[in-house]
């Protein structure tokens, strides 16, 4: 009987891990938050946490008869017949109360799919005019450390004018508005967003703002503003640079081809 | 004598060194040899600038450079716009813009499916029956220099099963050819007016191929004197073999070229030198990719066949030669799959740099999602190897002292498979994401960038690669007093230690860095995991010295459910090579040279998900049924041959 | 057999099993479709056409040099709304029915009606001073003419006529076809429209916005300190804002001072030779 429990206090323990030890963790981190794990994913690791149990205790004949004994006695012995019906009807209830669940209507707005990086598209229409994306280049990177110090204190300029008020002095994502906005504004020190992006990518990110974003990034609910009819392509270029002079991150470069 | 250290065959194939040869000159020049093979594939495949190959290649690409009115003598005999144009005025023409009317309707046919289908069906074949020999030849070469018949026997078998595999291939490669032909002709005439002369090499180069596999197969009884007959019969195998990759890099090229042409001048006229068309960005990561992944696949599709033979087998010796014959063909199939994310890195890595927008199409845009089921199965994968592995143990008269290990070992490979699975995107409900507070999962979103998966994966192979280690010694105990027998292990565990300390330091490490560093530290992360697999086998080797073993391996003794841990591999194998099959070829969008030919057809929208699963199980179907057919056939020779069917196998060939 | 059966069931059921969660556990997203093939009309609208108008008139089509407040030229702030009245002058010659042509044609034929007091020396308002626009260094191409032509209307107040431009006509960005280099001192003074503005017996018809070039051939080894005549006419091209001329006659700011960019070396030298007289006259002089 022990080794038959075993593996079910295993399946238990993770999946209590995952139901309160991960919320747990979050709440530390980002005190004021309760990050359950998303229905979908607890799904799948909990599928997989019991697939994998399942087979770490059955690799061996003895871990299997172990498992199955039990069952296949419970099932087969007249003198268990009380137990296999309670055992029927719990089984059947759960899985009852499972399709309950499932089914049952509920006033939770649609799943939204947003795809925080959704690809970019090959050619941009901005200031009045057409951008390739794939050639673009921020034409104030350059060589000259001066020049590209100043190019870029002018982007700071711009970006504490504009930017700043969502953004945030230290670039994190937490301006004076952030906590207005859902999707909460880009945090730029987060190796997640511009330090794995090209300039061109942000340039059209924020030439075009939420409303310019591809189907991918749907429903447009991203406060961007369609900076390009705000401020010019120069002074975006220059935003650009600073915000990678600040947060010290390099912008990824595709290789020369041709 | 039964009592075959099947080890010392994976480290034949494995390391490329063999050890199970007693007498010092053997051990040398086996591993001499096997060395000098292995880098001889490797660097035929993997640098295309230094091999033969691409001097072949090369040739008519310097003719065509220096004489570029020559070259153009040669465009008019092949049609007559170029002859309109004047033979002295070499003037490239751009792909057309079709319209969808150019696309020809036959009724009854739906053109993508069509080639769809059979595309893949061939790729299934051909990935089969080009990785079958390679290993078939290392194995002959393994059988030859032990003089051990098994390894004979074993490799003569696979070759079998993979025979009938050579002219489905061929034959559907034909009609993909034609199916093509007839549905894109345009496409096709584009690609033949840049690659033509490299599809006549590939077209005679069948004939060569199909000339080695039938003298390499139907000469390997007559040939099989243990002398200068085997040696020859083995250089006819290097020669299949060789045949046989020229063939793949050759239409990798074309792939490649669709997904990243090179060669080309801005409005896409193709500019003359086919070596530049050939040789794009692409082209390498694809043969490296595909290499890799052809040696795993054909590994699976073997294991399978002898999973089925082992259901199959009355007699307690069927049992124990399947049961051996699978084993190793597994072995070699995880041998594959182990290095086969880092080809896809490479591959990953070289689109990014080719094409921003194609790479975050891959990655970031619509089949971003496609990324969460190939972790999905390659988990799978993982859980159903470390589940034979396990079940290996029964096989073993020593295990007992090792099955406590499985528990956290299963835990870790669980956690690590977790990790790895977690998407980049979470899909959350209303109420969900006002419980994270944002779209940002504190605990799960830094789990579901590169940083953590590299860990991750880098975890998951070693563990793999501990249970393997378990199983390969827990028939053997420790009788020597040599230093290694007695301290091995030790050092072992320290080696083991050390290595996840690194990896998960590395990984930690990595989310302070900018992305372009990062992706360069997966490379010491990965280093890190082959050198504790390499140095830890070595240390086995030295130990094996004082060791020996308790009792006979007990060939057969595997539980039945062990087995379909093998279908489940070679199932889990083939469905995600036809899902990134599509992914491969969906990421050009709607182009059939990406940004250089447009797709036109009324077919050019890149399908849903769900759409390719569906097609991609329905495929795999149809490849299942071919596929018992040909494991049918050699049962039915070998039958013939033993004219005393025995009462089980002629119920499953009716 | 029923292994087979059992073999080809398990396999079913995984592939299957993948296919499901790619349905149900997968969100489905629909990938765009693929986008309709770029054609520069619908691409751009009137108000960037327009703006592309703006550009040009005040850049690359070097308007404002003569168009503006000096009055070298008449204001053009509401050409687009006079042009109709204009058609029924007699004094028009040319062959436009509606204001949009008129404006079109009088980038192209400037001459087919001088504006009252506007036209060269010497000819009584019937031979404009102003170039061909789509020729020479200022070489608009068609889409920048209709563009200019938008604006005007545009900046006028009326209806813009103009139809946007199709097929992938150049937008801006495109460098205009090759210039030629002049060969002779007689092509390089009317490549640079130096005719527009100067008189010069290498000119068949001068203007008199600036100071005339015949008496450079004595003085202009007089006319700064320190300066060999041509090292003057170097920098009074190059440079022209250096030193005025007779300042109450002509004002600063008129002549480009981008020669140094559109004429090459052997141009300049050519020029400067044929005001020093080192040019053989037979070319030119008629």
């Amino acid at each position: 009987m022990k080794a038959f429990l075993k593996p079910l206090l295993v399946i238990l323990v993770c999946y209590l891990l995952l139901k309160i030890g991960v919320p747990l963790v979050g709440s530390i981190l980002h005190p004021g938050t309760w990050p359950v794990i998303p229905t979908g994913v607890m799904k799948m690791y909990v599928f997989f946490i019991v697939t994998g149990v399942l087979l770490m205790s059955t690799f061996s004949d003895e871990g299997y008869d172990a498992l199955v004994g039990p069952i296949v006695d419970l099932y087969t012995n007249p003198a268990k017949a009380m137990l296999k019906l309670v055992t029927v009807v719990l089984v059947g209830a759960l899985g009852a109360y499972i399709t309950y669940q499932y089914v049952k209507p509920t006033f939770d707005a649609p799943v939204e799919l947003r795809s925080i990086h959704p690809a970019p598209p090959s050619s941009i229409k901005a200031f009045g005019k057409r951008f390739s994306l794939q050639k673009l280049k921020n034409p104030f990177r350059v060589e000259d450390k001066e020049q590209l110090a100043k190019s870029a204190e002018e982007g700071g300029i711009v970006y504490y004018k504009n930017c700043y008020f969502c953004h945030g002095d230290k670039m994190l994502g937490k301006g004076p508005f952030w906590e207005g906005f859902n999707p909460v504004p880009a945090n730029f020190v987060n190796i997640g967003t511009i330090a794995q992006l090209t300039e061109s990518f942000v340039f059209w990110r924020i030439a075009t703002g939420g409303p310019g974003l591809p189907s991918e990034g749907t429903p447009w609910i991203s406060a961007m503003p369609v900076w390009h009819e705000l401020i010019t392509e120069e002074e975006t270029w220059k935003v650009i640079l600073f915000l990678y002079e600040y947060t010290g991150h390099n912008p990824r470069v595709t290789k020369e081809h041709h | 004598m039964m009592q075959i250290d099947s080890i010392k065959l994976h480290l034949c194939l494995g390391a490329g060194c063999s050890v199970s040869i007693k007498n010092s000159f053997g051990k040398m020049f086996s591993r001499a040899v096997l060395i000098l093979i292995s880098l001889f594939i490797i660097s035929g495949i993997s640098t295309g600038k230094s091999s033969f190959l691409a001097d072949s290649l090369v040739s008519p690409v310097f003719a065509s450079d220096a004489q570029p009115a020559d070259s153009d003598g040669e465009a008019t005999a092949d049609g007559e716009a170029a002859a309109e144009e004047g033979p002295s005025v070499w003037a490239p023409a751009p792909p057309p813009k079709l319209e969808a009317s150019d696309y020809p309707i036959v009724e009854g046919w739906n053109a993508r499916i069509s080639v769809w289908i059979v595309a893949q069906l061939h790729l299934f074949f051909a990935a089969f029956v080009l990785g079958v020999p390679i290993f078939v030849w290392v194995i002959e070469i393994v059988g030859f220099i032990t003089k051990d018949n098994r390894y004979d026997r074993m490799a003569h078998e696979f070759i079998k099963v993979a025979m009938t595999g050579f002219s489905l291939t061929a034959s559907f490669g034909g009609l993909l050819s034609i199916m093509l032909a007839v549905f894109y002709p345009d496409f096709m005439e584009y690609m033949v007016s840049v690659f033509g002369k490299t599809m006549l090499i590939y077209a005679l180069l069948f004939f060569v191929e199909s000339f080695f596999v039938y003298t390499y197969y139907y000469g390997w009884d007559s040939m099989n004197d243990g002398g200068k007959k085997k040696m020859l019969h083995l250089f006819l195998g290097l020669m299949l073999n060789i045949s046989g990759m020229s063939l793949m890099v050759l239409s990798n090229s074309w792939a490649a070229f669709m997904m990243a042409p090179s060669g080309l001048g801005a409005d896409g006229a193709f500019l003359g030198n086919v070596w530049a068309a050939v040789n794009g960005p692409l082209w390498n990561p694809l043969n490296l990719h595909r290499f890799i992944a052809n040696i795993a696949y054909g590994g699976s599709l073997t294991a399978a066949y002898a999973a089925f033979k082992f259901i199959s087998a009355t007699t307690p010796e069927d049992r124990a030669h399947y049961d051996w014959m699978g084993y190793q063909s597994f072995f070699i199939a995880i041998v594959g799959l182990l290095p086969l994310p880092f080809a896809g890195y490479w591959l990953t890595k070289e689109i990014y740099d080719y094409s921003q927008q194609m790479g975050i199409t891959l990655m970031g845009g619509v089949f971003a999602w496609l990324f969460i089921i190939q972790a999905v199965l390659i988990g799978a994968v993982f859980l159903s190897a470390n589940y034979y592995i396990w079940c290996s143990l029964g096989r073993t008269n020593g295990a007992d002292r090792y099955k406590f290990m499985i528990q956290p070992l299963g835990l870790v490979i669980i956690f690590a498979f977790l990790v790895w699975f977690t998407p980049h995107t979470l899909v959350m409900t209303s109420t969900e994401m006002s419980q994270v507070g944002g779209t940002h999962h504190s605990v799960l979103g830094p789990l579901g960038v590169m940083a953590a998966k590299n860990g991750a994966v880098n975890l998951l192979i070693l563990s793999t690669f501990l249970s393997f280690q378990m199983f390969s010694r827990s028939n053997t105990e420790v009788v020597g007093t040599g230093f290694w027998a007695k301290n091995g292990t030790a050092i072992q565990i320290g080696l083991y230690t050390a290595g996840i300390v690194n990896i998960l330091a590395l990984s930690i490490w990595s989310y302070f860095i900018p992305a372009a560093l990062r992706i360069g530290l997966s490379i010491p992360q990965v280093v890190t995991t082959l050198i504790v697999c390499v140095v830890a086998m070595i240390i086995d080797m030295l130990r094996n010295r004082g060791t020996r073993d308790i009792a006979e391996m007990k060939w057969g003794n595997m539980p039945i459910r062990s087995q379909y841990s093998l279908f489940m591999l070679a199932g889990s194998f083939t469905w995600l090579m036809g899902l990134m099959g599509y992914c491969r070829s969906g990421i050009r969008q709607h182009w059939h040279v990406y940004t250089v030919f447009r797709d036109n057809s009324t077919e050019a929208f890149t399908p849903t998900l769900p759409y390719a699963a569906g097609m991609v199980t329905l495929i795999c179907a149809i490849f299942l049924l071919l596929i018992l057919f040909m494991f049918w056939m050699p049962m039915l020779a070998s039958k013939k041959k033993k004219e005393q069917p025995q009462p089980d196998s002629a119920v499953e060939a009716g | 057999m029923f292994n087979i059966i059992k073999i080809v069931f398990f396999c079913l059921v995984i592939w299957v099993g993948f296919a499901a969660y790619t349905l149900v556990g997968i969100p489905l997203i629909i990938p765009a479709a693929p986008p309709v093939e770029e054609r520069l009309t619908g691409e751009i609208t009137m108000e960037q056409f327009v703006a592309l108008g703006d550009r040009v008139f005040h850049g690359k089509g070097t308007c404002t040099l003569c168009h503006n407040a000096l009055l070298r030229a008449p204001l053009l702030d509401s050409i687009g709304a006079e042009a109709e009245a204009i058609l029924k002058d007699p004094r028009y010659k040319g062959e436009a029915t509606t204001g949009e042509e008129y404006l079109h044609e009088s980038l192209v034929h400037p001459s087919a009606f001088v504006v009252a007091g506007f036209g060269k020396k010497g000819t009584n308002d019937t031979v404009s001073p102003m170039a061909d626009v789509s020729k020479g260094a200022i070489a608009l191409s068609d889409v920048e003419m209709d563009a200019v032509t938008a604006y005007l209307q545009s900046s006028a107040g009326v209806d813009v006529t103009v139809a946007l431009p199709s097929g992938d006509a150049p937008v801006e960005e495109e460098e205009v076809a090759e210039v030629k280099p002049a060969e002779n001192a007689t092509e390089a003074l009317m490549k640079f429209e130096c005719s527009m503005c100067h008189t010069h017996p290498l000119i068949e018809e001068g203007g008199d916005t600036g100071p005339d070039l015949t008496p450079l051939v004595t003085r202009a080894a007089t006319m700064k300190k320190g300066m060999s005549a041509k090292q003057y006419l170097v920098e009074a091209i190059l440079d022209p804002n250096a030193m005025i001329v007779e300042p109450d006659t002509y004002d600063e700011d008129t002549m480009p001072d981008d020669y140094a960019d559109r004429m090459t070396v052997t141009e300049m030298n050519m020029i400067v030779d044929a005001l020093l007289g080192k040019e053989e006259k037979k070319e030119g002089g008629e």
